[in-house]
């Protein structure tokens, strides 16, 4: 049966492969002279017999089927809020693009009035750009026209 | 003695007088803003505020640095406390024990804990600092790659404490986070690592994004959406210090944390980062309630964040006495006072006393004004678990952006932050521990690149180890502490199994 | 339903938003940011604040100083290289921007930038190496020091700021010269380097003259000879390896201002001028005077001929150590 531990141990092990697999095109290098490959190859022959370890341990662990994920909505949404971050912060440049992730978070995600979404959004994204930015000197990407 | 009281006393003379403290107080301030964004620490911070001081007298300008400094430094613990996010990769330690305390309500105490062993380890270690620079850092200076690479070793002994769950799955995430430590360019031939034609994989994954990812935005994925949101906690005034009890639980943990942290701080290189680690394991080790770590222990606060604050303070033994930048820190602050006419070293000492002395006394001046600025900040701070959680954990995401964003002005590191959130989403799901994550991913580069140096030193014989006595006498001791250690992994291996068979009759 | 569709929208916000480019007005119309590829502290970094402080105010505009730092500076000089070339990014760079794209050759990747993708500004310092040893090692002169390097192949060790990095290529440019092979200990950045040699873990380090000088004064170390065309002139007593008959054994830790190739002629203009007003700033003279850097300025032509001498003979040197895993 398909246990918690035996599907995280398995991962873990295939994890170990694909470096394994990964670090064919680096020299290995030998014991007196480790070339580049030779710390991954220990690692993840380490992480192998973990992994391995972990699975054959894991049958008396709850089934994979009891984890439950109630808040996955929530969690997609912030995780694509956050890429969104990633992807437009250099091209829109921060207040835009943490007024957006503000905006769609608060007011899309979690409902919140209208009024009160727009006010925090405005307020947080200039206000920390003013403190950071301008006062305190971090630099931070702006956008179009400057902004 | 006799002189060194003297020339102390001058250094105290420049150093309170009002228009210095000032500039401590607003150098102070300034480091607590900088420093309250994940990653921009220190370091960031006095390099970003460096020309606004060009202008400035070298006493005031080296005191607002000062101020600044210890700042930053303080400034990732309240973060750490209050939102989970670990400012540095030495803050991850506070995440745990002092975030299990905020959400019990004890967030004032954690703080203010926080805040005394931070001032008592900073005072502490200066005052080593003072009195024992130039024998320290000759003997500091004997710390080569072997040795360096039998310390690391007690970096990883640390794993054996740290957890709370399986010994097993401790290792395995351990090994992980050792893995993800490999990936960039390789210090000692110049081959690209699982980059991927990613440049910015360059310098591997950084301790800030994957941190603050595996802790932070975790946290944020796993508890924004549940349908109770967390409580909202409202402080009294009365709750705001710690109890008496909390007070005598964190007295020997920040004396030992000092101690440890400002012996591991003045060897040179990045090892101060494994003191807060090293802390934690050992106030477990000690602790008549090892059970209560992980849930809000007062030691998992004290210990580390004591440790971790005179640990950099005793970084600045070797720059001082010698002149060496002897880690990323004491290198920016050694330019910092270059910039403006000091330059640290044997000569410095006997040529500028006063100025010498004068940092000495700065540096505890800006300890002492960051203690009187911060104790009533707790109170304003607290305020801030005020704010229901839709409103804050927007803001907490936008923070760790902008914070993991700024230290390297790199999008790739944005990126690593959101991966490694998932990351840490998913193993909490399955009941994995993420510090030893982080762990491996501090430790995995420095403890191959001492390694290979070793060798490269010695021509490949590893006799190398055993020539040199301080490498000898720590790996003899890691040896030891090791085969102690898996008595436990033995021990706790049957408590697991036998917590399994229970779990098997549907009895927990 | 509703997610998706604000998810949609807003990519097609951020698309929109993307060709947009500000119009050229007169430059400098909003902060300019200057690249430092190293972290704080380090030489780029301190030669680009005080460069940034001084231009902020001939500019009367706000000169941010960046650190983006990674792949031994890589990051940092490709993220200039394909910058909008207006004259709002620049960077500072390393005499390891001609190092990385021949190391990349090397190793058969498709190189991160090369050096034609900038457009240089100005070179505002260049100081050579030299090379120090431990004060209780026996050699007491360079002729000593490649004596003994000659008689026992391998064996004498020097530390350097990371494999291909500058202070790595410089020691493998006297090898070559000198025709002798040394045993290289690579450490994270100059800082450690310099630590390496002051524990006496290696017995040799090429070194920019500025840190190991008080090192020097101190006793513990000894310089034997500088990379230079001529002496240094804090050591005078120090020959140049040219002057010991080693004339290729040549090489400069030296920091210059760069702009993305096809950045507009008016723009560049301005800020060559810019910057040539900028050197002469008391503020930042006072500066680098206390740090040590001798500012060396060059521009137009002349920054250009040093700057492609260099490249060259860096590039050879890189071609020569080759791939470093065959040992």
């Amino acid at each position: 049966m398909l246990t918690v531990d035996r599907v995280a141990g398995a991962s873990l092990a295939l994890v170990a492969l694909f470096v394994l697999w990964e670090s064919r095109t680096l020299p290995l290098g030998s014991l007196a002279n480790p070339g580049p490959a030779y710390m991954p190859v220990l690692l993840a022959v380490l992480l192998l017999v973990g992994g391995i370890a972990i699975a054959a341990l894991g049958g008396p662990t709850p089934p994979l089927t009891s984890l439950a994920f109630p808040e996955w909505r929530h969690a997609l949404a912030i995780f694509l809020a956050c890429a969104f971050a990633a992807l437009a912060l250099e091209r829109l440049g921060y207040r835009l693009t943490v007024l957006l992730v503000l905006l769609f978070l608060l007011g899309v995600v979690e409902r919140k009035r209208p009024v009160a979404t727009v006010v925090f959004a405005v307020a947080f994204a200039t206000g920390t750009y003013l403190l950071f930015d301008t006062l305190l000197r971090v630099p931070l990407p702006r956008g179009p026209f400057g902004m | 003695m006799l002189e060194t009281l003297h020339n102390l006393a001058i250094g105290f003379s420049v150093a309170l007088s009002p228009p210095v403290l000032l500039y401590a107080f607003v150098g102070c301030v300034i480091g607590t803003l900088v420093g309250v964004l994940p990653g921009v620490g220190p370091l960031a911070g006095i390099s970003l505020l460096l020309p606004a001081t060009f202008g400035m007298d070298a006493t005031r300008a080296i005191v607002m640095l000062a101020g600044i400094y210890y700042g930053a430094m303080y400034g990732g613990s309240t973060t750490s406390i209050l939102m989970r996010i670990p400012g540095e990769a030495a803050s991850v330690m506070t995440c745990i024990d002092g975030y299990a305390m905020a959400r019990k309500g004890r967030a004032g105490a954690a703080l203010a804990i926080a805040a005394v062993g931070s001032y008592v380890a900073g005072s502490a270690s200066v005052i080593g600092l003072m009195l024992l620079a130039p024998p320290l850092a000759a003997f500091a200076l004997r710390f080569g790659p072997p040795e360096y690479f039998a310390l690391l070793l007690f970096g990883l002994l640390v794993l054996a404490y740290m957890s709370s769950g399986s010994m097993l799955k401790s290792l395995a995430m351990a090994a992980l986070g050792l893995l993800l430590g490999m990936v960039g360019i390789d210090q000692m031939s110049g081959y690209f690592r699982f980059a991927y034609g990613v440049v910015e994989l360059g310098d591997g994954l950084g301790v800030v994004p994957v941190a603050v990812g595996l802790f932070g935005v975790a946290e944020i994925l796993a508890t924004a959406g549940q349908p109770v949101p967390p409580k909202v906690i409202e402080p009294r005034l009365r709750e705001l210090l710690p109890s008496r009890t909390e007070w005598r639980q964190s007295v020997g943990p920040i004396g030992r944390g000092t101690v440890l942290g400002f012996l591991v701080g003045i060897i040179p290189g990045s090892a101060h980062i494994i003191s807060s680690f090293v802390s934690y394991a050992l106030e477990r080790k000690l602790s008549k309630h090892p059970e209560q770590f992980g849930h809000g222990a007062v030691a998992g606060v004290a210990g580390p964040e004591s440790a971790n604050n005179s640990a950099t303070s005793g970084a600045f033994v070797p720059m001082l006495a010698l002149g060496v930048p002897s880690g990323p820190i004491p290198a920016v602050m050694l330019a910092a006072m270059m910039v403006h006419g000091v330059s640290p070293g044997p000569l410095l000492i006997r040529q500028q006393p006063e100025l010498f002395w004068g940092f000495i006394a700065s540096m505890y001046v800006g300890n002492l004004v960051l203690l009187i600025l911060n104790l009533p900040l707790v109170g304003i701070f607290v305020n801030l678990l005020r704010v229901p959680y839709p409103y804050l954990y927007p803001a907490i995401l936008a923070f760790s952006i902008l914070g993991v964003y700024a230290v390297n002005g790199s999008v790739v590191d944005v990126w690593i932050m959101l991966g490694m959130g998932v990351l840490g989403y998913v193993l909490r799901k399955l009941d994995f521990e993420t510090a030893p994550i982080v762990l491996g991913v501090v430790l995995a580069p420095m403890i191959e690149l001492a390694l290979r140096q070793s060798l490269a030193m010695s021509d490949g014989h590893y006799a190398i180890f055993f020539q040199r006595p301080i490498a000898a006498t720590l790996l003899v001791v890691a040896a030891g502490m090791m085969l102690l250690s898996l008595r436990t992994f033995i021990r706790r291996g049957l408590d697991w199994r036998a917590r399994m068979a229970l779990a098997e009759k549907g009895e927990s | 339903m509703t997610v998706a569709r604000v998810v949609f929208l807003l990519v097609l916000v951020l698309m929109a938003a993307t060709p947009f480019a500000a119009a050229q007005e007169s430059f400098p119309s909003r902060p300019i940011t200057i690249v430092a590829p190293f972290p704080p502290g380090g030489v780029a970094d301190l030669t680009a604040r005080p460069v940034a402080a001084a231009m902020e105010k001939l500019l009367k505009s706000p000169v941010g100083v960046v650190n983006k730092t990674g792949a031994a500076g890589a990051v940092g000089m490709q993220s200039v290289a394909v910058a909008r070339p207006d004259g709002y990014t620049l960077l500072l760079a390393l005499s390891s921007i001609s190092i990385i794209p021949e190391a990349d050759k090397i190793f058969g990747r498709p190189p991160a930038f090369t050096v034609d993708q900038f457009a240089p500004i100005a070179l505002i310092s260049a100081d050579p190496t030299v090379l120090v040893v431990p004060a209780d090692k026996p050699w007491k002169t360079a002729k000593d020091f490649i004596d003994d390097a000659r008689s026992r192949p391998g064996q004498i060790s020097f530390s350097s700021s990371g494999v291909y990095g500058t202070l790595h290529m410089a020691m493998e440019l006297l090898s070559h010269a000198a025709g002798i092979k040394l045993r290289h200990v690579p450490h994270a950045g100059a800082g450690p380097a310099l630590t390496a040699i002051l524990g006496g873990h290696v017995d040799a380090l090429a070194s920019g003259p500025a840190v190991v000088l008080p090192h020097i004064k101190s006793g513990k170390l000894r310089a034997l000879a500088g990379w230079g065309d001529k002496r240094v002139a804090a050591l005078p007593d120090v020959p140049t390896f040219r002057e010991l008959g080693y004339p290729d054994a040549e090489f400069y830790i030296w920091a210059g201002l760069f702009a993305p190739k096809a950045t507009p002629e008016p723009v560049l203009a301005k800020l060559r001028a810019t910057v040539r007003e900028a050197v002469n700033d008391p503020e930042f003279k006072g500066a680098m005077d206390k740090l040590e850097t001798p500012i060396t300025f060059k521009q137009g032509e002349e920054f250009q001929r040093f700057f492609e001498t260099d490249a060259r003979r860096l590039a050879e040197g890189v071609r020569k150590v080759g791939r470093v895993d065959t040992k």
